[in-house]
């Protein structure tokens, strides 16, 4: 049984159909990435998954055979299904640490106090966030290190699947480089992982799976190489044969 | 300088609040602060002197907890006198009309905000910045009115005179020149800033300032919206209700001016000249602003308008408030050291 199973999900902001009939389905410790050109449906299919911050107008979505559509992005949260935000996001007047330590606490009600702490110091550790940092105000990190403390947030929550909004967006070749490595050792984890971006070498570094979203609808669904090698992807989303290349 | 580690990852034993000040060193401060206001009553001979003192300490309860929901929560509650107005009804009702007892009606004041903070919440739950401004200042309006309404039980624009004050076994709270009052006062700021610094620094504190920095990833993160609103708002309510129910029990009357946006303008103008976020901003804010307006009370009409003018300029200067201009200076202090 498929961990994620997404079914005929449909989201529209008046007359336009962002997120248009979308299905597919997710094996449980896999990489699976989206890929689409600007405002194919990508995030919005991210934001009605997670419920954040809403939910999908029809069409089901199951995680671990259960329906989560109706549920708060909360609950969705709690039941082991954790996100990432495009835009570098962290509680900026809170401490490296204790951004760490909500994830490990919230989304995990069986933890709190000192296990929570020794959660949010392992997460920190794995993603490689000095102990020295620890006590910085996030606000006052990198764009770089933001990613990264985003990503020790949702491992600290111990979450079952990871879904990963643009991870490479606004980084350098060498930060992209650790973030690709940093994605295999969470998916290592046993962590499954849903993955948008836009750096198809990032893309199809990683993933088993890739489907391609087109003004809200599922271009093509497959194996990542035979994928981008269809004429209809490459005319919609890659413009040219030589990235396919 | 980058903080990433690339090596192979340790994990060492975590410390409790990393970048924190710790909790002894915290309370060891507090200690100071309310020895000193302890003492004051030694400096400020006069019974005036003293009331002062006494509207300082129940402005920055109130102050300080409208922080909490304001300046932690960015909950734009200016429903916030509201709760304080309950407090000052429900004690006289219960007190004059019921009968209760002072002290148990003190605290029951409390719960009745509490109660009230909880029926303002449940329209603004999913509401944002301008539309939870609207919907609060409504709520106090509502109070207000219906408390004009009542005028067979409340008064109306009368309100109601020779309310039961508190009582500490004989003690002459009349003829005491304000003592006994004072240290009550000081007892409730102090039990106050206590409730408020333990909820701020706990993890629901924290999960309060994860929605306020990013609503949308707290929530990712497990944190309910509803759940730590609605707790922000009743905890902030409690100690602002017990300080309308002091003040009630201190004047021995109750109006309805404790409604009025003259009220509210001071004690936000606490909150924000002391720097949001503090807790300790409001109540040394409320400390400053008092006695600055009192010491300028021979300027007559113009004092208002050199109170406004120092917060303004205050404000200008260091958008953090009194406690950002205090960091600045500590900062400066330590470096010149160094």
């Amino acid at each position: 049984m498929a961990l994620l199973e997404v079914e005929n999900v449909a989201k529209a902001f008046g007359s336009l159909k962002a997120v248009d009939g979308v299905s597919f389905k997710v094996e449980a410790g896999e990489i699976f990435g989206i890929a689409g050109p600007n405002g194919s449906g990508k995030s919005t299919l991210f934001n009605t998954i997670t419920g954040i911050p809403f939910g999908p107008d029809s069409g089901k979505v199951r995680f671990d055979g259960n329906e989560i559509q109706g549920l708060a992005g909360h609950a969705i949260a709690r039941r082991g299904l954790a996100r990432t935000f495009q835009r570098e996001t962290c509680f900026d007047q809170l401490t490296v640490f204790e951004n760490a330590e909500i994830g490990a606490t919230y989304a995990n009600e069986a933890r709190s106090g000192a296990k929570a702490r020794d959660a949010a110091a392992e997460a920190l550790a794995f993603v490689g966030l000095a102990a020295p940092s620890w006590g910085r105000r996030a606000g006052e990190l990198s764009v770089f290190e933001r990613k990264i403390l985003m990503l020790a947030t949702a491992i600290a929550s111990d979450p079952r699947m990871l879904l990963l909004d643009e991870p490479a967006s606004s980084l350098t070749k060498p930060e992209i480089e650790l973030s690709v490595e940093l994605i295999r050792r969470i998916a290592a984890r046993g962590i499954t992982i849903l993955l948008i971006e836009h750096v198809l070498t990032f893309l199809m570094s990683l993933s088993q799976h890739l489907l391609v979203l087109n003004q809200g609808r599922v271009l093509a669904l497959g194996n990542p190489r035979e994928v981008i090698a269809e004429p209809r992807v490459v005319e919609a989303y890659l413009g040219t044969r030589r990235v396919a290349a | 300088m980058s903080v990433i580690e690339t090596s192979a990852p340790t994990v060492s034993a975590p410390p409790r609040a990393p970048g924190r000040t710790p909790w002894m060193t915290e309370l060891a401060g507090a200690l100071v602060g309310l020895l000193v206001l302890a003492l004051l009553p030694l400096v400020v001979g006069d019974a005036y002197g003293r009331h002062v003192l006494i509207m300082v300490f129940i402005y920055a309860v109130v102050a300080s907890n409208w922080d909490l929901s304001l300046g932690y929560g960015g909950v734009f509650n200016f429903g916030h006198l509201a709760l304080f107005g309950i407090g000052v009804y429900a004690y006289s009702l219960l007190t004059k009309l019921a009968m209760i007892d002072p002290w148990v009606a003190l605290v029951a004041s409390g719960v009745i905000a509490v109660v009230a903070a909880v029926v303002v919440t449940i329209p603004i739950l999913r509401l944002k910045g301008i539309y939870i401004i609207l919907v609060t200042f409504g709520f106090a309006q509502l109070v207000m009115q219906v408390i004009l309404s009542q005028s067979d039980y409340t008064g109306g624009t009368q309100g109601i005179v020779r309310i039961p004050g508190l009582y500490w076994f004989d003690h002459n709270m009349v003829r005491d020149a304000k003592f006994a009052y004072f240290y009550i006062a000081l007892a409730m700021l102090a039990l106050s800033t206590l409730f408020l610094r333990v909820f701020v620094r706990s993890r629901t504190g924290k999960s309060v300032v994860a929605l306020r920095d990013n609503e949308e990833y707290a929530v990712s993160r497990g944190v309910s919206l509803v759940r730590q609103r609605m707790i922000t708002l009743a905890a902030s309510a409690f100690f602002t209700g017990i300080a309308g129910a002091f003040y009630a029990a201190y004047q021995r009357n109750a109006s309805v001016e404790v409604f009025g946006m003259s009220l509210a303008t001071i004690v936000l103008s606490m909150v924000l000249l002391g720097g949001t976020g503090t807790i300790y901003g409001a109540i040394i804010a409320s400390f400053v602003l008092t006695v600055f307006a009192e010491s300028m009370a021979d300027f007559g009409a113009w004092r208002p308008m050199i109170t406004a003018v120092l917060i303004i300029v205050v404000m200008l200067v260091y958008p953090g408030g009194i406690v950002g201009m205090l960091k600045a200076l500590w900062g400066l202090a330590t470096r010149r050291r160094a």
